[in-house]
């Protein structure tokens, strides 16, 4: 430990750091483009200058380590001269095109340009031009001109992604970013640059030019693409997904997130298939009914059965509190046919984020339940006893099972099927009975990841369940100010619920006595009840999530 | 036979006044615009003279609101009172002096009542219980306010007003118009003779009538619209045409007290026969009704509205001793003469 | 005691708030030639020459420094705006929605959708104070009318004008930057 003073208060902070660590560490932020926590020190944007006393020049705060008495100053008039001219510097070639720029809002040369500039150049010679449009990758678009050189995106493709793909040719002003010959900016981690780029060097192909940052709400939720369930922000505007964003988490994914994650697991609730209310099977088609009439068919179709008669499959790509509340149905009918299809690629998976369990909550599904007493009960032997017409009637969650032919075939065996499905799928061709259920992202709840980590989930998108201001749901702009008849503010609410509800109502109809008026009323029963969630609530979890405890005892779910 | 005639000047009477009102309104708006170099309304008929028959279709298409609470039957009342006091005296006031038609002599005057003035007198304080009962009856504070100050006024100047004819009274030894009208042929208007009585009676018509710069009952800026705050539809627009009635009928008033009433002077000169000189005089008197009417206009648009205690002051201090002073005076003049 | 009450008085006269009320001739307290002078004057207006303007007949062509509705600027027959939101996002009453997509020109950036919703307008000409392009300017259009709330939303084929059309207004604009 050494003592330093950083302008004018003394700190006490550890002896390998560097200037920009130690003051970051006690809330001062020295403005950076080049330096980022997880990446190696480059040093080469000069724009964290800063005085330190008895150097003759100044200092870069992010190449300097700091020693034992040491005095920072990061505000003196030779400090702010200094940045000024930095910034000068740096803005001598480039565009400044910020209208038609997607960085616009959260660009950091923007910020600082704002906040550290005189806003003046003394260049009045032409621009370097360079190519505008240039395709790094198939997700990850290039603006030459924009770029600063700060080689932050060189040096996570080296050191981070472990695939060198990219690197800088060239000397002076002609400087460009490139990829190597023959090589593409294709690694799974590729869209991590984009938030990497202080500037709209680089930008997301996916989300080129569909909205301006500060049109959107964000809102703090999970990805549910494996089961590393990396933090992330999911953006929204008018009551549609338009990108996902990591969400930094030291104890899960750091400041990363996979391209698949990125794009592929918010396109389904924006996609046009969703199932708009609940369905029921007459003459032989599915006909949309309202929820009080399809809740009563499940009820009373339910009661026709014997309970040996009846399996429930929950899913791990729902919340613990759905999965939970199956179990605690399925109790209360006496059932004990209960398990969950896994979803397990073998070999998809890598050391930094990606996991074979291709979904987010299988460990959460099997804590809270949704698994069988033994092999008997387990989702093989329900497969076999479907097919011997032993087993009935079928009630599946929130998983398109169908979509693997072997199950799909077994499921024209049965006499009843009840499945909870946001979007049309293969499985609900065979459903007597579909509830529209929400989507990860119109929902509270919780999920577990492969570590045993809880973490929240916040709905993003209204639904006639939630209203985006009433229930606190995150606002943009438009939102706040927006009347109800602006079109900005009227993006399709669709008449779904959360799994967890639907399956309140179907066990009111089945005679249970639950009160839950909201997820968090679940998940305290949850907490209560099931060891290695004791001690947990959502104010615990907060952001960060919290870990499962780890003596468990098996505990079986009572109706 | 004879009430035949009379129905038939009532309501040829009847026809031509509310004609000459709803003219009225729109020569108030064309000659207040005039003032404030504006055009006024231009657009319905030639130069707007369908306005009238605009606004009324309007006025009657419109919704009729009564507030909550409300007394109904006197709200629904007290615009016929108004309407119907203003209409009903001007059954008294001659128009003409006699007219022979189809072989029958017609005297020129609906009723001729032996008590002429105070049948007058008592009408007018009738018409204080239209603006009283429609500012109790809203149920809402500036119709209230509205009603209280009008009945306060209409008093006070009513006194003055009733003060001021006396002398006309005296000089003519008579209560009915038509006297009070002969008396005044050729150049003998009142106007000359009683010139002090002629000031305090037109100013107490004004205030009377409600019109600027009396106007307190429904002062604007003070009482949103006073008495008739809460009246829309049909029942505001009887209460605008019996305003209109009103100054109508106190032009009429003053025109035949203190302007000579039908007289024409020297028109017996012209050398036309009786038949024509009737009509000359009716046609005569209706251009001194107008010159009237347009004198409250020029009036309106000329002299702020006073304060309420200016106008107590006015009515009680100034007014009522000269009006007294008046009548010493002319009995003074008439004792040696 | 008595001494102090007199002081009061006396402060409490100098408290009153001095009225100069003029001194009256009496032929001026008997007011009636005054009624009359205000007469003459009142009377004299109607002579005057009057400011109404017979307005559907007679159109009147507002100066350079008119903010009308906004209009979008059309330059050799593609719009100049690049979509880039600021004068939606300035825009104080929301009346502003564009969607930008990319273009193949060298702008890179055009508005797919852009909206003004002249219900909300409160032609306060931020949005032409705010544009980097010179894209948005206020017109001298002042004429508006709609028979449904649906009508008041003006997209870009209502919008877009000819860059000639304007000229007035961008001259004044460069005049006055």
């Amino acid at each position: 430990m050494v003592k330093i003073t950083i302008d004018g208060k003394q700190y006490e902070v550890e002896n390998n750091l560097t200037i920009i660590q130690a003051a970051k560490q006690n809330g001062i932020h020295i403005p950076h483009f080049c330096w980022h926590p997880h990446l190696s020190v480059s040093g080469n944007c000069r724009v964290c200058l800063v005085e330190v006393e008895k150097m003759p020049k100044l200092v870069i705060a992010c190449s300097t380590q700091v020693a034992e008495g040491m005095v920072v100053n990061t505000n003196s008039e030779r400090v702010v001269q200094a940045r000024n001219a930095v910034l000068e510097f740096i803005l001598i070639n480039h565009p400044l095109d910020c209208p038609i720029c997607d960085e616009a809002g959260e660009c950091k040369l923007q910020d600082y340009a704002y906040k550290y500039s005189v806003g003046q150049s003394r260049f009045d010679f032409e621009k370097v031009r360079k190519p505008k449009r240039v395709e790094l990758g198939p997700n990850v678009m290039l603006d030459t001109e924009r770029c600063i050189m700060c080689s932050r995106c060189i040096r996570f493709c080296d050191e981070v992604a472990k695939k060198p793909q990219l690197t800088f040719t060239q000397r002076g002003d002609h400087v460009e970013l490139t990829t190597f010959p023959g090589e593409q900016l294709d690694n799974p981690y590729s869209m991590n640059v984009i938030e990497l780029c202080p500037v709209g060097a680089l930008t997301s192909r996916d989300f080129r030019f569909k909205a301006r940052v500060w049109d959107m709400s964000s809102t703090d939720t999970v990805c549910v693409g494996c089961a590393r369930g990396c933090n992330m922000k999911m953006w929204v505007r008018n009551n549609e997904v338009l990108r996902l964003t990591p969400r930094n988490n030291p104890a899960v994914n750091d400041y990363w997130m996979c391209d698949y994650g990125r794009l592929n697991t918010f396109k389904h609730v924006n996609a046009a298939n969703r199932i708009k209310a609940p369905m029921v099977r007459k003459d032989g088609r599915l006909v949309e009914v309202g929820w009080d009439e399809a809740i009563a068919k499940v009820g009373f179709e339910l009661k026709n059965f014997k309970k040996n008669e009846i399996a429930a499959l929950g899913s791990a790509y729902s919340t613990n509190e759905d999965n939970y509340l199956l179990t605690k149905l399925m109790n209360h009918l006496g059932v004990k046919r209960i398990d969950f299809v896994p979803h397990i690629r073998k070999g998809e998976q890598d050391d930094l984020l990606i996991r074979e369990d291709k979904t987010p909550n299988s460990v959460g599904a099997r804590e809270v339940g949704v698994r069988p007493e033994s092999a008997e009960f387990g989702f093989a032997s329900i497969l076999n006893e479907i097919k011997a017409g032993n087993i009935k009637a079928l009630y599946v969650i929130d998983d398109d099972i169908a979509a693997d032919p072997v199950i799909a075939d077994a499921l024209l065996k049965l006499d009843f099927l009840v499945v909870h499905a946001s979007n049309e799928n293969e499985t609900i061709k065979f459903a007597d009975v579909v509830l529209a259920s929400s989507t990860y992202a119109e929902k509270y709840g919780t999920f577990t990841n492969f570590q045993g980590r809880v973490q929240r989930n916040k709905p993003a998108i209204s639904t006639l369940e939630h209203d985006r201001i009433l229930d606190g749901m995150a606002l943009s702009r438009l939102d706040k100010f927006g009347a109800p008849n602006d079109r900005w503010t009227t993006g399709l609410k669709r008449d779904t619920r959360a799994s967890w509800r639907i399956l309140n109502s179907i066990a009111a109809v089945m005679g249970a006595k639950w009160k839950y008026n909201s997820c968090e009323d679940v998940f305290n029963e949850i907490a209560s009840t099931i060891s290695s969630f004791k001690g947990l609530s959502f104010l615990k979890i907060g952001t960060g999530g919290a870990m499962l405890n780890k003596n468990k005892e098996t505990v079986t779910v009572k109706s | 036979m004879e009430l035949l005639i009379t129905v038939i000047k009532i309501v040829a009477v009847m026809g031509v006044m509310l004609g000459c009102v709803a003219y009225v309104v729109l020569l108030e708006r064309r000659l207040s615009a005039a003032i404030q170099n504006r055009i006024g309304p231009n657009r319905v008929g030639w130069q707007g003279l369908l306005q009238p028959i605009a606004d009324v279709v309007k006025l009657i298409m419109k919704e009729d609101i009564v507030p909550t609470k409300a007394n109904r039957f006197l709200h629904d009342l007290a615009p016929l009172i108004s309407i119907g006091v203003a209409m009903t005296t001007f059954a008294i006031i001659p128009f003409g002096n006699r007219i022979s038609l189809f072989g029958y002599d017609i005297k020129l005057q609906i009723a001729d009542v032996n008590i002429g003035i105070l049948y007058i007198l008592a009408l007018t304080s009738l018409g204080v219980y239209g603006l009283t009962l429609s500012g109790w009856s809203s149920n809402s504070k500036y119709p209230l306010l509205g009603c209280i100050r009008s009945s306060a006024q209409m008093i006070s100047y009513e006194l003055s007003m009733g003060v001021s004819i006396i002398g006309i009274i005296m000089m003519t030894e008579s209560l009915k118009l038509d006297k009070i009208v002969e008396m005044q042929a050729g150049w003998h208007w009142n106007i000359i003779l009683q010139p002090i009585g002629f000031i305090t009676f037109l100013v107490a018509s004004f205030a009377e009538t409600n019109r600027l710069p009396f106007d307190l009952p429904e002062a604007e800026p003070e009482l949103v619209a006073g008495f008739h705050t809460e009246y829309s539809g049909m029942k505001f627009g009887l209460f605008y045409l019996a305003e209109y009635s009103n100054m109508f009928v106190a032009s009429a008033l003053i025109t035949t007290l203190y302007l000579g009433g039908w007289q024409v002077p020297f028109v017996h000169s012209l050398g036309l026969s009786d038949f024509w000189i009737s009509i000359v005089q009716v046609f005569g008197f209706f251009v001194k009704i107008v010159l009237m009417v347009a004198f409250f206009i020029i009036i309106r648009w000329t002299i702020p509205r006073f304060r309420y205690d200016q106008l107590m002051n006015l009515g009680w201090k100034f007014m009522l001793p000269i009006a007294i002073l008046n009548v010493l005076i002319t009995g003074l003049v008439i004792l040696l003469i | 005691m008595t001494n102090d009450k007199s002081q009061m008085t006396n402060y409490m006269e100098n408290q009153k708030p001095i009225v100069h009320r003029k001194d009256l001739h009496w032929w001026e307290m008997f007011y009636i030639p005054q009624i009359i002078g205000g007469m003459k004057i009142t009377l004299t207006q109607v002579f005057r020459p009057k400011f109404t303007r017979q307005y559907p007949e007679e159109k009147w062509n507002p100066p350079p420094s008119f903010r009308g509705r906004p209009v979008l600027v059309e330059q050799n027959g593609v719009e100049r705006c690049v979509a880039c939101g600021l004068c939606s996002r300035v825009c104080p009453s929301l009346a502003i929605d564009v969607q930008a997509s990319e273009t193949e020109l060298s702008k890179e950036r055009y508005p797919v959708k852009f909206e003004i919703n002249m219900l909300r307008c409160i032609f306060c000409g931020f949005c032409e104070e705010v544009c980097p392009e010179e894209a948005i300017v206020m017109s001298k259009e002042f004429e508006l009318t709609f028979t449904h709330q649906a009508d008041g939303i003006f997209g870009k084929d209502k919008l877009l004008i000819p860059v000639e059309k304007l000229k007035d207004r961008l001259e004044f604009l460069r005049k006055m930057r």
